[in-house]
């Protein structure tokens, strides 16, 4: 071990896996210490936020992540599910997210042609199965989980261990702008490197 | 052979502060501990997320940035997460601090988004706490919870459920549990060794 006053991490290197090819839009921002990993490529579009320690995985298919996203803290997105990609989905597809979606901390989509819809709220904690496909503006609330293959359509609220209802508000709009002003926020708040991640 | 004694798992400091070495603290300028409180291992805290809008009242004072302040004796178990709230305050964008009193226990895998969290609160495990709750003293959160954003639970509940609900009062007497100064002395670096 070297004896320099340098303090070493003793955590373990984060490129745990292969690198995989990217296509960033300007502006972005992407924390340093996001991971991403994976064989397919990854494409985030403008103006989304990856928080730190967030983790894209294109392994299980390619990953679109749409305009003005915010992927938070700790979730996966493209993980590798347990009973592997829906039957008939397009293999090369992992996730697609729309515009404005937002993924709460540390919830996970699996991948295998996931599709989750403009302005869908995937909160803390979910699970969004392989090949599932979740409307426009749906609301998942905490520990919600959507089961492989599973159809929900726009404008759904998932509450309260799977009880169901429609969000009939009609705040689209303003959700959206409420997203625009938390990512001009946060742009400034995170310092974004994507060329770290750009070979 | 190292020549080195062996790192310890924790850093401890010298307000008696545990924070093992492989918890993920982002932007420490803004963390404040008040001492004695139990950090392990990959506990996340957002300091980043400092508030961005002062408010007008504060006049000219200067502006403390302070994003997650943390009391005395507190327990932050394995894997939860602590980030300070946001919303849309007078047509911009910010994140408000999160405050958290002395004697709070949090469990493994539980995500908070509180306004403040009061003295003596116990928080079990991989429960979710929405943004700008208030927790009063004494409160009881049990496993698996999902506080609702904005939920104000009075002192002395116990709460469940998903949405949580109060359920039940802490009984008579039974304040005590709530205590956290001998769980404190069972983690560090240097432990004496367990009474046989």
């Amino acid at each position: 071990m070297s004896s320099s006053s340098k303090r070493h991490s003793i955590l373990p290197p984060v490129s745990a896996g292969p690198r995989p090819p990217v296509q960033f839009s300007s502006p972005l921002t992407i924390a340093e210490s996001a991971v991403l990993t994976g064989s397919h490529t990854i494409s985030i579009s403008s103006e989304s936020v990856i928080h730190p320690r967030a983790r894209l995985d294109s392994l299980g298919g390619r990953i679109t992540i749409g305009r003005r996203c915010i992927v938070h803290e700790r979730s996966t997105v493209g993980a590798i599910g347990t009973e592997g990609p829906a039957k008939g989905a397009d293999k090369a597809e992992g996730v697609t997210l729309g515009d404005y979606v937002t993924v709460e901390v540390a919830a996970a989509i699996e991948a295998g042609g996931t599709l989750i819809g403009e302005g869908t709220t995937v909160g803390v904690s979910v699970k969004v199965g392989a090949g599932a496909v979740v409307g426009r503006y749906c609301t998942l609330t905490p520990h919600t989980v959507v089961v492989a293959g599973e159809v929900i359509p726009d404008f759904t609220v998932i509450y309260s261990n799977g009880m169901r209802r429609t969000d009939r508000r009609g705040v689209t709009e303003l959700r959206n702008k409420g997203q625009t002003r938390q990512i001009e926020v946060l742009r400034r708040m995170i310092p974004t490197n994507p060329a770290k991640f750009q070979t | 052979m190292s020549r080195r004694p062996p790192r310890g798992e924790y850093i401890e400091t010298d307000t008696g502060n545990k924070v093992a070495r492989k918890a993920t603290l982002v932007g420490t300028q803004n963390i404040m501990l008040g001492g004695k409180t139990v950090i392990q291992q990959e506990v996340m805290i957002r300091g980043d997320l400092a508030r961005s809008v002062q408010s007008s009242s504060s006049g000219g004072t200067p502006a403390s940035n302070t994003a997650v302040a943390i009391g005395r004796y507190c327990f932050l178990s394995r894997g939860c997460c602590l980030r300070p709230p946001g919303r849309l305050y007078k047509g911009s964008f910010t994140y408000m601090p999160l405050r958290i009193n002395d004697h709070v226990f949090v469990g493994p895998g539980s995500v908070i988004q509180a306004a403040s969290i009061g003295s003596h609160v116990h928080i079990g495990a991989k429960v979710v706490i929405g943004e700008f709750a208030i927790i009063k003293d004494y409160v009881r959160i049990l496993d698996g919870s999902v506080v609702p954003a904005n939920m104000v639970i009075p002192s002395f509940s116990i709460v469940a459920g998903q949405p949580a609900r109060v359920i039940g009062e802490v009984p008579e007497g039974g304040h005590e549990t709530f205590e956290l100064r001998d769980l404190y002395k069972t983690v560090g670096n240097n432990l004496p060794p367990a009474p046989s």
